[in-house]
């Protein structure tokens, strides 16, 4: 509860910052302000699918039940921030470039992550046997996450109308600051997301599990 | 530079807030879901060994 109060003010103290004392930017005036919200998004996409891929190989590796659960609730918040950036993406692309989507690598491979995720919870929601849904999601996360850097590299790899990758290297030091602490409230706030779904997965499962014991009493 | 039209920054942030929240209500509505289930099995089982 308190990781969650810690990362929605830590988000608002942020955002204000950000707002309040950045510039307006060269060629983008205050358009830029988007960045605050666009690009930590997009960072939290990749470290929840970074998360996925690692409990998923583990599950493979120990059949854990935890491992499972936990890189289920990743995916989900993966997914959550993956639409937002999505969503950003738009917004920002349709003053900035005229269009609200262009077929471009970036937008293109951001999609595309996106469909694999919703297909991965669609996937969990579907199968009814635990171990078969546990063995099935654990390799589309996987395979999935291998699509993360293909993402983050492809403003480099084609010729894209999106920007390179910003970060706190390559921004003017005006924004620097700012950048950091949305990334950092917003890491708070999706530690917090993943960790309450982790908790609820873990109380589906006792359910689940007590159901099958008094099935088998019961018969 | 590019015209800053304020609709388009209201519209970002906007958006975002509508995500994050909500995404903590439908965590609070599920986990609220899955607590009476888990309840009201246990209460079907301690009423059965009874």
């Amino acid at each position: 509860m308190w990781l969650g109060v810690a990362g929605f003010g830590a988000v608002i103290a942020a955002q204000a910052y950000a707002i309040l004392t950045s510039p307006a930017e060269r060629d983008m005036g205050h358009l830029q302000k988007i960045m605050y919200v666009h690009v930590p998004a997009a960072w939290m996409t990749f470290l929840a699918f970074f998360v996925v891929l690692v409990f998923s190989v583990r599950y493979l590796w120990r059949r854990n039940e935890n491992d499972d659960l936990l890189a289920a609730a990743a995916a989900e918040v993966g997914a959550t921030f993956n639409g937002l950036t999505l969503l950003l993406g738009m917004i920002w692309g349709r003053p900035a470039w005229g269009v609200w989507w262009v077929w471009d690598a970036r937008l293109t491979s951001t999609l595309v992550l996106f469909l694999i995720f919703v297909g991965y919870l669609a996937l969990r929601a579907l199968v009814d046997d635990a171990d078969q849904r546990a063995r099935w999601s654990a390799a589309v996360g996987a395979i999935g996450a291998i699509n993360v850097p293909i993402v983050y590299m492809s403003v480099t790899w084609w010729r894209t109308l999106h920007q390179p990758p910003s970060s706190a290297a390559t921004l003017d030091p005006a924004y620097t600051l700012g950048l950091r602490l949305n990334a950092i409230a917003l890491l708070v706030l999706m530690i917090y997301f993943i960790k309450k779904r982790y908790d609820i997965a873990r109380l589906e499962r006792s359910v689940e599990h007590m159901a099958e014991a008094a099935a088998m009493r019961g018969t | 530079m590019i015209e800053s039209n304020p609709a388009f920054i209201i519209a970002a942030y906007a958006v975002t807030w509508v995500v994050l929240l909500g995404y903590v209500l439908h965590l609070v509505r599920r986990n609220g879901r899955v607590s009476a289930e888990y309840e009201s099995m246990v209460l079907k089982i301690s009423g059965k060994k009874k």
